[in-house]
């Protein structure tokens, strides 16, 4: 199978992606089976308050999904979400009940505190060289080092957090948890970025084609740099609302969410190898593990069965990928070549 | 001779290491220097070793395997649950074994015949061999393993704990087998550039699975090597082991991207993250300084050769900028 | 690559292997099942003049509720004039326990006072310990009874779940449906806590007006997971009351789930919790009570058995009195058990008088 072409690549890619558009049907079709699956087995799944509640358990996913997207089309990874959420959150909560005149400005300084956190990532992994996967997982440890060693141990408790933070969780608007809300924002607003901005175009050549994406005179490490820092910003801001929705804060907010977030990536059809799938995508693969863990509960069905659907569910996920991709790319070499015969 | 220095630059990078960590740790702690303490320490990381070795050739083929801490856990329940059921060991240790290969060539048919992503296929089975893993076992753990079972757990070489000469024996196959077989040569080709190696008719695929079999036979051997120091089995054994597994790896030298590394830097990078943990845990560091020091080693080591080449260009621009300016 | 390397490489492989076999062929005939040096004894303690060494060390370091455990054993190892230390890793995995031990063991204390987070995979480790002349105590989690000297537990697994279900009924005084949330199959103490309160339930007329769901779930101690099963389970059970957890992360968060779906006060969630944690739920109404015993006096009644233990003071025979000072006296029981039992209801009556 020889590699397509950057711009081959580029067509493929993006939001009129065909591929994309059948692999988002694909998640779609999913979770349309897991839909009727739990309804025929109990049929309280179905209704709205359920459907509202899966999508507030799934909020939280969908936004840290959606950073760590920004990260994989570029056929990189961004191991150390769970460590940057955590810290974030503990360090803006416990600063804010110490100060509380700074209430105000918690969101600014979570997402500032993220991206630089973030920079750090995308400097490792551009200018050092370090591999990604390496890079993130040696941060992982660095930044959960770093929050157990300011934290030492306390807690910030319900009532330190600042009075609107204290009270978002049970904010609904349009019969809709305000978290919700802010996800569909956050979702939209990555992804418009990415279909918009020259930024997000130049994102999936990278991710398509590094050494090409070279030769067209892409500035490749600034395009890295700029996803981590994005993926770190939005991974600050998550974990203030993980923290406002948790209430009792200590350093191990978000441990190991890393994985959940991946396999929602994957789930929603984000290319692990980059340059392919889409931020929609990838929240709605965090739906399909928020119905997952739902409807287990509903079913009264234990831990281990989470475990091991969840993991054939991601398997498969990627199975259908691979076929889908292999179709579109027959299809399009197809009409390459007759278009150039023509 | 400064050419074999050059290719072992890594290596020795390591020894140097060790050998600091050792001087620091014998600072840090009065109770290092004990050579029994020493070996039961280095018995502690044999499970961890273990599944570094397996892990270390499908890494060299450009792949990766993150589901090896939950392969541990399966080995380590059917052990417990064969022992416990009265099936004598020699007959328990290759059908476990057989079993955890067979779960590790799962992860390599995905990989090399369906021609998945090895991280998204591994991300998946870690959690479904964990599920696993806690069905066979059930709600509590499984104890009351026979002698036989935890024989190896207590028995000594000399001063050296049976396991620790289990793994030095695991660690040289592993490099004969990449070192002097056509598996090896056929590996480091696969890892430099698997389209080329597949016109060169190498075996792509089947090479693949071996490696993901021999990952997961190392995972079943160390869940062996679990039950003979621990002397029981739960579902979790073993959860997160994999981030210590592949900083070994790595640290050893082995490219991520595959196509490079040796058995030696493998073995000598366990060695070193032995001596810093024991040197902490024996002088009580606490945890937080723990996780942060292996973190920035891993930084340190994989960042810092490029780091000296940036600086040096740095610095070599300004001086030729300032030749220049002066010869101008 | 040049066809000369391969043939250098397969060499030094195969001497390698050659070596490797040779060599390990008289090493196995070695083969001995005595540990070297196993019979280095602690130093004797009672000798007195050297202070006594005592190690604490927690399931993992970083949680609120060890760390006020904490605080009870240094004020014992301050009074007692013990060399103390608190020992442990971040991470809250079996392997790192066991090579906290491994190496606690290396540096000769007299006694250690552990939270076992797998009490029988760190078993052999503290059996390494008892064989060194180090005594051994368990608190909060015990270990397989083999391998510690006493274990303080906290509150009986019989009286924990009565407690847990009396401030169930405090929550809910017309009983309804409980559901439980324990951190993993793998906890014994939750395990038996379950078992005890589905046992109460069934056959106990105080708490006859429950019913319970069957299935336990598992939030493994992490905050945003217990609150997703707490929302779930709320979905899945329309006539849910109470949610009752072990954990002392799950039963706080759960609380928080329940206020974040505007049930605050409809439905309740139970069980341990630090007060610390729920004295905004109790104050604002929400939640009418908690449970749980002091951390930090558990933590010193530990560490004074211990250091008891180190001096000969006192044995494990059943019926032993420990005398803890301000502590009050305890007796060992079955099997080197001892029972500390002072649970502690937090409601809105008494829970500004703690402060941890």
């Amino acid at each position: 199978m020889s590699e397509p072409s950057v711009l081959e690549r580029l067509r493929l890619s993006g939001s009129g992606g065909a591929a994309l558009r059948v692999r988002f049907i694909g998640v779609l079709a999913f979770q349309v089976l897991l839909i009727v699956v739990f309804t025929a087995l109990n049929p309280r799944f179905i209704g709205w308050d359920n459907a509202q509640s899966i999508l507030f358990t799934a909020a939280i996913l969908a936004m840290a999904a959606a950073g760590q997207t920004l990260v994989v089309l570029t056929g990189n990874l961004d191991l150390s979400v769970g460590s940057i959420m955590g810290l974030c959150a503990y360090v803006v909560f416990d600063v804010t009940s110490q100060a509380p005149w700074l209430a105000g400005l918690t969101v600014p300084f979570a997402v500032a505190l993220g991206a630089v956190l973030g920079l750090a990532n995308g400097l490792l992994v551009t200018y050092l060289k370090i591999p990604s996967m390496v890079a993130t997982l040696g941060t992982l440890s660095v930044y959960r080092g770093l929050v157990s060693f300011y934290a030492n141990a306390m807690e910030v408790t319900s009532g330190e957090l600042p009075q609107w933070m204290r009270t978002l969780a049970t904010v609904r608007w349009l019969g809709l948890s305000s978290y919700v809300w802010i996800a569909v924002l956050v979702v939209v607003l990555v992804g418009l970025a990415l279909s918009l901005l020259p930024w997000g175009r130049k994102l999936y050549a990278l991710g398509s084609n590094a050494r090409a994406a070279y030769y067209y005179g892409l500035n490749e490490n600034g395009i890295l740099v700029g996803a981590y820092v994005a993926a770190g910003g939005i991974a600050g801001f998550v974990g203030l609302l993980l923290g406002a929705q948790v209430g009792n804060i200590n350093s191990l907010l978000a441990s190991g969410i890393e994985m959940q977030v991946l396999a929602a990536v994957v789930i929603g059809g984000v290319s692990i190898w980059g340059g392919s799938g889409s931020v929609y995508g990838a929240a709605l693969g965090a739906i399909v593990l928020a119905t997952i863990n739902n409807g287990l509960v509903l079913l009264g069905v234990q831990e281990f069965y989470r475990l091991l659907i969840q993991g054939l569910a991601i398997v498969a996920a990627v199975a259908v990928d691979a076929l889908v991709q292999k179709r579109v790319l027959t299809a399009t070499r197809r009409r390459v070549i007759l278009e150039v015969a023509a | 001779m400064s050419r074999v220095l050059r290719s072992f630059s890594a290596e020795l990078l390591l020894v140097a290491l060790i050998v600091l960590a050792a001087i620091w740790s014998s600072q840090l702690s009065p109770y290092f220097l004990d050579l029994n303490n020493l070996m039961n320490s280095a018995a502690f990381f044999v499970v961890f070793g273990l599944m570094a070795f397996g892990l270390f050739p499908v890494v060299v083929q450009g792949e990766i395997d993150i589901s090896l801490a939950s392969t541990l856990a399966v080995a380590s329940v059917l052990f417990a649950k064969l022992s416990v059921a009265g099936v004598p060991v020699l007959v328990a240790l290759p059908v476990v074994l057989a079993a955890t290969a067979l779960l590790g060539a799962v992860n390599g048919v995905l990989v090399a015949y369906a021609g998945l992503p090895s991280l998204a296929v591994t991300l998946g089975t870690l959690g479904a061999y964990r599920g696993v893993a806690y069905l066979l076992a059930g709600d509590a753990g499984v104890t009351g393993l026979t002698p036989e079972y935890t024989f190896l757990g207590l028995s000594w070489v000399g001063v050296v704990p049976s396991t620790v000469v289990l793994f030095l024996i695991f660690a040289v196959v592993i490099g004969v087998l990449m070192e002097a077989t056509r598996f090896g040569r056929y590996s480091y080709a696969i890892g430099s550039n698997p389209d080329a190696s597949r016109t060169a008719a190498v075996p792509v695929r089947q090479t693949r699975v071996i490696a993901y079999a021999v990952a997961g036979a190392a995972a079943g051997l160390a869940g062996f090597v679990w039950v003979n120091q621990y002397q029981s089995a739960r579902g979790d054994n073993a959860d997160g082991a994999i981030l210590f597994v592949l900083t070994a790896v790595v640290l050893g030298g082995v490219s991520i991207k595959g196509g490079s590394g040796r058995a030696l830097g493998v073995l000598l990078s366990t060695l070193l993250l032995a001596t810093i943990q024991t040197g902490m845990k024996l002088a009580n560091v606490p945890g937080t300084s723990q996780t942060l020091v292996i973190g920035l080693l891993l930084i340190a080591s994989t960042g810092g050769p490029q780091l000296v080449t940036l600086l040096r260009s740095a610095f070599g621009r300004v001086r030729r900028t300032s030749v220049s300016t002066a010869g101008g | 690559m040049t066809e000369s390397a391969f043939t250098r490489r397969r060499f030094i492989g195969i001497a390698a292997a050659a070596g490797a076999a040779a060599a390990a062929v008289p090493l196995l005939s070695a083969c001995t099942t005595t540990a070297p040096g196993a019979a280095t004894a602690a130093g004797s303690a009672s000798a007195g003049g050297a202070k006594l060494k005592v190690f604490m060390a927690p399931k993992f370091t970083g949680l609120a509720y060890f760390e006020v455990a904490r605080k009870g054993g240094e004020d014992a190892g301050k009074e007692l004039g013990l060399d103390f230390q608190y020992i442990g890793s971040d991470k809250a995995e079996a392997t790192e326990q066991i090579a906290t031990l491994t190496n606690a063991v290396a540096q000769k204390p007299n006694a250690l006072v552990v939270s076992a987070i797998d009490g029988d995979a760190v078993a052999p480790a503290l059996r390494q310990a008892r064989s060194a002349g180090i005594k051994v105590v368990t608190y909060d989690a015990d270990a397989a009874a083999d391998a510690r000297d006493l274990f303080v537990n906290q509150l009986s697994y019989e009286l924990a779940a009565q407690t847990m279900l009396d401030a169930a009924l405090l929550n809910s005084p017309e009983g309804g449906l409980v559901a439980f949330i324990s951190a993993s199959p793998t906890a014994p103490n939750h395990t038996a806590h379950v078992k005890f309160m589905k046992q109460n339930i069934d056959t106990n007329p105080k708490y006859s007006k429950f019913k319970y769901v069957d299935t336990v779930q598992f939030a493994a101690d992490d905050a945003q997971k217990s609150q997703d099963i707490a929302l779930n389970l709320m979905q899945a059970h329309p006539d849910l009351k109470v949610i009752i957890s072990s954990s002392a992360v799950s039963a706080p968060a759960a609380e928080q789930a329940i206020i974040n779906a505007g049930k605050g006060g409809k439905v309740f969630a139970t069980g341990v919790a630090l007060p610390s944690s729920v004295k905004d739920f109790i104050k604002s109404g929400n939640s009418k009570a908690f449970m749980m015993w002091d951390p930090a006096e558990l933590g010193y009644v530990a560490t004074v058995a211990a250091a008891q233990l180190a001096q000969g003071k006192i044995t494990t025979d059943k019926g032993t009195k420990i005398d803890c000072g301000k502590a009050g006296t305890y007796e060992v029981g079955e099997a080197g058990e001892v029972l500390y039992n002072k649970p502690l209801m937090f409601t809105a009556d008494n829970i500004d008088q703690y402060s941890f």
